[in-house]
Parts: structure tokens; sequence; C-alpha cells
């Protein structure tokens, strides 16, 4: 486990240039806790900060990864969560990833066009296989969520995005300024590299 | 109420509506959406798969308390209703369910007045068992399309029904397919078509009260007992002998708009043949030399989808031994040149209000258009750097920069990088376009280029961002290539395109209060311009803007999320060199018509 300090600092690797409030969105730590991190870690040249935004450093890059190894030795050693990981990558990434592609844009002709949202049907289609995989996700992720209680969150806050999708705020899906379901999938992807110490796989 | 009683009473059923041509619309709380739209085609005279409805009272009685079960936990007396409705079925097709001669399978499809997340999708094919199986390989002389059928219905069940939750998909046969669910633990697939009907049915119940459609009710404050309808329709097959066959129609071009039928025909193909590429399609010419009233009759159905749906059409449609049936009709996705001009030629027909077509076409389709591409000579001329795949089109030229920092205090750069991580996000919305060594189209880069509209080439390889920092580059992401300095490009002028130009009238009309201005040309003060304020200060947001704000400009602001911001804000004037777009998103924040 990372300490309360090494957390504010990883979280500023999973959303740059982002606020104390929006860093605690992610963790879920008390933002007074996450804004007396931030301040140590400027003074301590860890982060720097932009008018209420933060971004993390060199120094505080350098930090992390010689804190990684140690904080998650264990899930590291852990077999069932290596599998998970290995699952992860070949099956629901690749499917929420091929998911929002259908989202962003449809095939007319044999060429890629936006989608309008014109189709009810075509949209409720692909909502209904996000929801699936999200579904297959909390069970594939089971093991590294049992070993990192922050996995459950994101799981939650892809529930959330999803919940809103449905409603008809198209943005959710996929948006960049908002916490879309792609947008969140992305973060906890990061996350569960860095927990894990394994590459990119793209 | 009294007109779904009515239709209800002339079959004498209590938890049965069948759509045979009935003399008044079916209730939609009763039978559903999808029930209602079959409803509707017979009404407008159109053939479709003959079908019944299951209420969405059997579905309330389910689940109420104290009620008698009659089999497999149903409401007392629907099976046997079931019974009843699938004898009609199968006294209009002349083919029996679970018969060892010409079979009838159905499908099982939930359907609720208002379209919720979460429940069953459909089961198809239901009826199915190894007799069965033999019965369609000797009708139609296809054992292999037989199997695929007995494959696919045995996925359907066990997801569906059984609940497995392993992939059944991409199984090889049937046989992997039960074990697969046997493996799961999650029961075996009946043999009796009646236990599958009745488990199906049950299953579509269940659905309306599943976690994620009741998380849904409970978010948007729909009633819980709403419950659903269950539609049951019969199989048509394209494949049963040469006077079958199955296709696509579209009403429009989706290419290009055009006023004109368009789609293909597979003789003697089945549904699934269209995506294996079993069967060579034939253009729609060769069914009206083949079977001239089929095609008479096919063109009329397109017409009067078209006007009734008042959209262009996408038609699924199966011929059964020279019987057309329409499947399917929705509206037919588009290219955005395709879009544009769907929507103004509805206008010119007397179809939609010009106040209509402007909702029709989207900002991100006008932008696609307007989109500057570069020209084949130049292109030609150019020296080629790196090539990969085209992940969000359009062109962009600037400095190649290796860090999202770079990119942010370079305005105007190219962001090169290995692939993307959630710390290059910032560094993406800055950069005019984004290029990266390893991913493909469906990669992060790829989606949050698309979300942004950033011109992005990914997968160019291993050494393209040495081979690129520093230079300046023009990345044609239409293309996928990469290319050294400047190469001119040439771009539709939305003034001279005249749909483009129409439309524009029309969203200036439908748009209240916002005006659009050109850059340069004078505006109400105090104005705010996006693209002054320091980027590290915006990150991924957008700027707050003050209360009093007459005037926004700059990029973000030309955004449908930045538009959507002015426009809550109350400002008088958005300046942006593309008028259109930026129209079309105020047009899209004002919300729905009233």
């Amino acid at each position: 486990m990372l300490d309360a300090y090494q957390l504010t600092l990883h979280t500023l690797t999973l959303r740059q240039l982002a606020s104390a409030e929006q860093l605690t969105e992610i963790t879920g730590q008390p933002v007074a806790d996450v804004e007396a991190n931030l301040e140590k870690a400027v003074a301590d040249g860890a982060v720097l900060a932009a008018r209420g935004s933060y971004m993390i450093g060199p120094t505080g890059r350098a930090l992390l990864d010689a804190a990684y190894p140690d904080a998650f030795a264990d899930l590291r050693a852990d077999a069932a969560v290596a599998e998970a990981m290995d699952s992860f990558e070949t099956g629901v990434n690749k499917q929420v990833l091929s998911l929002t592609t259908d989202w962003q844009t449809v095939e007319v002709d044999g060429e890629r066009v936006p989608n309008d949202h014109g189709d009810a049907d075509h949209d409720a289609k692909i909502l209904d296989r996000l929801g699936r995989t999200h579904e297959k996700t909390q069970k594939v992720l089971r093991p590294v969520a049992d070993a990192d209680p922050l996995v459950d969150r994101f799981l939650d806050r892809l529930g959330t995005a999803l919940l809103r999708a449905e409603g008809g705020e198209t943005d959710y899906v996929s948006g960049v300024r908002v916490d879309s379901f792609h947008t969140v999938w992305f973060q906890m992807h990061e996350h569960l590299l860095r927990l894990t110490g394994r590459e990119r796989p793209e | 109420m009294s007109a779904a009683v009515a239709a209800r009473t002339t079959g004498a059923y209590r938890w049965l509506v069948v759509p045979v041509d009935p003399p008044v619309e079916p209730s939609r709380d009763l039978v559903g959406g999808k029930a209602w739209s079959l409803w509707r085609m017979r009404s407008l005279g159109l053939r479709v798969p003959p079908a019944f409805v299951v209420t969405t009272e059997a579905c309330a009685a389910y689940f109420a308390d104290g009620g008698t079960r009659g089999a497999g936990g149903l409401p007392e007396g629907l099976a046997d209703e079931l019974e009843a409705g699938i004898r009609l079925l199968e006294r209009r097709l002349d083919r029996t369910f679970g018969g060892a001669e010409r079979p009838l399978l159905v499908s099982v499809r939930s359907g609720a007045a208002v379209s919720m997340p979460g429940m069953m999708d459909t089961i198809l094919d239901l009826g199915c068992n190894d007799a069965v199986e033999a019965a369609l390989a000797a009708e139609t002389g296809d054992p292999a399309f037989a199997a695929e059928v007995h494959r696919r219905f045995t996925g359907f069940y066990g997801r569906l029904v059984l609940g497995c939750t392993e992939e059944l998909e991409d199984l090889p046969d049937t046989a992997a397919v039960r074990a697969a669910i046997t493996a799961d633990g999650a029961g075996t697939v009946p043999a009796d078509p009646w236990e599958q009907l009745r488990a199906a049915v049950a299953a579509v119940f269940a659905s309306s009260r599943s976690r994620r459609a009741t998380a849904y009710r409970r978010h948007y404050g729909i009633p819980d007992d709403l419950g659903t309808a269950v539609t049951v329709q019969a199989m048509v097959f394209g494949n049963v002998d040469d006077d079958s066959g199955t296709g696509v129609l579209f009403t429009r071009s989706p290419v290009d708009g055009r006023r004109e039928p368009y789609g293909e025909y597979l003789p003697r193909g089945q549904g699934e043949d269209v995506v294996s590429g079993r069967v060579t399609p034939e253009p729609l010419q060769w069914l009206a030399e083949r079977d001239p009233a089929v095609h008479a009759e096919l063109l009329a159905a397109a017409e009067r989808l078209d006007a009734e749906g008042r959209d262009a059409q996408d038609i699924e449609f199966t011929v059964q031994r020279g019987e057309l049936f329409l499947l399917q009709s929705r509206p037919a996705k588009r290219t955005a040149r395709a879009a544009v001009r769907i929507a103004v030629a509805l206008v010119d027909e007397g179809t939609i209000t010009p106040a209509e077509a402007v909702r029709r076409v989207t900002a991100d389709q006008v932008r696609t258009l307007l989109r500057p591409g570069i020209e084949p000579a130049a292109a030609e001329a150019a020296e080629l750097l790196a090539r990969g795949a085209a992940a969000s089109p359009g062109v962009g030229t600037g400095i190649a920069v290796g860090t999202p920092e770079e990119a942010q205090a370079t305005p105007g750069s190219v962001l090169v990088r290995r692939c993307t991580s959630p710390e290059d996000v910032h560094g993406m919305i800055a950069a005019v376009a984004v290029v990266t060594e390893q991913g493909g189209a469906t990669s992060h880069a790829a989606v949050v280029s698309r979300a942004l509209d950033t011109p992005c080439v990914v997968g160019c390889g291993e050494g393209t961002v040495d081979r690129l920092l520093g230079r300046t580059v023009t990345v044609d992401a239409t293309t996928g290539r990469v290319y050294a300095g400047e190469v001119p490009t040439s771009a539709v002028d939305e003034a001279e395109d005249d749909d483009l130009r129409r439309l524009g009238e029309w969203a200036e009309q439908a748009v209240a209060r916002v005006t659009v201005a050109s850059p340069g040309s004078d505006v109400p003060a105090p104005v705010l311009d996006a693209d002054a304020i320091p980027p590290e200060e915006l990150g991924e947001r957008l700027p707050d803007i003050p209360p009093g704000t007459r005037t926004v400009s700059g990029a973000l602001f030309t955004t449908p999320d930045g538009v959507r911001a002015a426009v809550d804000a109350g400002v008088d004037v958005i300046v942006a060199a593309h008028r259109l777009p930026v129209l079309l998103s105020v047009v899209a924040s004002q919300g729905e018509l009233s």
C-alpha cells in the first residue's frame, strides 16, 4: 500500500493538472488531507502548482518509482493478480476501447464517420454491451480489487458514468472533459499498470 | 386502455395481444415500444413476420405476491396462451414449432413502453433442438446453416436465460457451447421447445428487475412496477429455396444522400451470411429481374417507411418462398455529406421544417465537411516521414514535440508519443495533431483524439518519435500519413456550398439569442478569449465565464462543450471562423423542440 502522501502523488499520474477536489474524486481521500499533501509536495519540489492546478514533476515521479516495488510487493507476487491482469488486457480492455470507438464512429460504406446518435437502437446496443463489459470487469478484476481498495472505487465511478450515459448524457461514454466511462477507464488502466509494474501494451 | 382491451378481447386472451391487423392501436404501455412498431408497420400495409405479445400486465402478475402460478412459474393460464399464440404463427407460415418437418423458430425479445438499459436483449432461433436442426438441414439442403442456427441459439439461451457468464459467441459448435454452459454451472438448455419458450418469457420478466435495470429506474425516478412486455415473433428464412433470399435497402444513398434506393440482395441467403461472406451479394436490380413483383413491393414499402419515418431508412428484409417480409427499419447511418443533403432534401420535400432540419445535422458532421484536406498532388510531392493508422481524421501542421508539457508550452505543436497515458491528455488538448508509435484505431490515444476532434495517426512504429522531434511536420490523419514541412491544404467553403448555406440560414433563424461573429469583427465587451488563458491554468477544464461576459472567443468556445458553456453563461456573441458548426451546437444546447 502507498501511504497517504504517496497516494496523492500517484493520483497526479492518473490526472495531470488537477485540482485538489478532482484528486479527491479519484481516491476518496479527504480534501483537506489532499491539500496538505500537495502543499508538502510543492515544498519538496515533487509537484508544481499553477493557480489551483497541480502537476507532478521529475522528483515526484522518482519518488513513486522507488515506492511502488515495496508498496505493491505482495500484489505483484500474487499469481491470481497476474492472471487477472492478463485477462483484463486481452479481454475487457480491448472490448471497452472497441465499444467506445463504435460509439464515436459508425461504418458507412467501409468508411468510419461520426456517430450522429440518430439511431437510438445502435446507441442502446452499445450501452448495453458496455454495461455487460462493466459487470464482467468486476468479476475479472476481483483478485486485484481484493488486494487494492482503489479498484472498487474505479468500478463504482464507471457505473456512475454508465448511468449518466444511459440517461441520455452522451458525453459520458467517451467525453474528455467529464468523468466519462472512457476517462475513468483510462485512469483505472494506468492505475493498474502502475500497481502491477506492467508496461502499457499498446 | 379501452383500445387495448378491445384488441385483446377480439382474440379472447388474458395475457396476449396479437397485432394481426388490429382495428385499433394497442396501448404502448401494454405491449411495449417494439410490438407497437410492428403494429404500426402492419397498419401501413407492410408485411412483417407474424408475432404476438405477452403484455406488461402478465409481467406485473409474474411479480405479484400470492398469485396462482402455472407452468414454469408463469401467471396462471399464460402457458396455455403461449401455446395458442404459437399455433397462430404455425398456421400463418405452415410450419410446426419443434417439428421434424418445416420447423417454426421464433425470436423472443423484451419491450417496455420506455426503453431501459439492463433488460434482456433478443433470443433468436428459439425452438431449436437436435431434431429441429436435422429438419432445417433437410429443408434448406444446408447442414452447416442448420448447425449454425443451433449453435447460436444455444449461446443466446445459455447467456440470456441460464445466465452463463462465459463468452459463448466464439465457440465453434453446439457441443462446445453446451459444455461451456455446464462448466459454468449454469444448467442445461432444454430440448423441449415449449419449455424453452416458457423459460425465455420468464427470463425477460426477471430481467426487468435486473440490477442494472433497477439502478437505472431508481436514478431516473421511473416506477419499479413498469415491467416489460415480451414479443414473440416467427423467424423467416431466406435460404429455403431459389425464390428466397435476404437483403438490405437504404431509401437514400448513405454516402451522398441522393434520393435513390440503394441496396444488396443475397439470393438463398440468411441474415448471418451477409457478415460471413458465404454468399456474394447481388445489386437490387438482380431481384428486379428475377422477381419484379417482390421488387416492386419492396420499393413501395421503402417509400412508405421513408415517409413514415420522416428520414432516410435502413431496411432489412427477407424473401421466404417468394413472400417479402420486412424485418427492421431504422434511421440509416450516413456520411456527413449525406446527412446534410438528406436534411435539406427533406425540407424541400415538405417532410420536415427548417427548424427540424438543423437538428438532423450535428456540429461534428459539418466540421467533418469543412475539414481541410491535402490535395493528392501536394501529397505526391511531399516527403513521407511516417505512416500509421488514421484514428481521428483531419490535417494538422506544427513542430513535433515529445511531451505533453512541451505541447502546452508550444501553441500549434504536434504531440508525438510512443503511446499515450492519462498524463498526455492535457497535451493532446493543446496539440494540433497527435502521432503515436504504438496502438491501433481503438487505442486510448484514438478514443481521446476523436473525443477532442484532434487529428491523430497511431501505430507509426518504433523510431517515429526520434525521427520527427523538432521538425515541422504535417499530419494527414485522414490517410494516416505524416509529411515533412507544411503541406498545402484546401477546404470546402460553407458560404459556397448550397446545402451548407441554406442550413446556415435556417440555423440562424432557429438560434434565438446568440450570434456568431467572424474573427476580427466588432464584438461587445467584456470579451473572454480562451486562447489568451495560459494552458497550464486551464488543464483539461473549460474556463470559467465571469458573469456579465458578452463575447467569448478562442478555439475552446467552438467545441460543443464550449458552446454549451457559453450559452449557459448567457453570452451574446461567440467568435468563430466557421459559423455553422457553432450555430448547430447552439441549436443542440437549446434542448428538445417544444
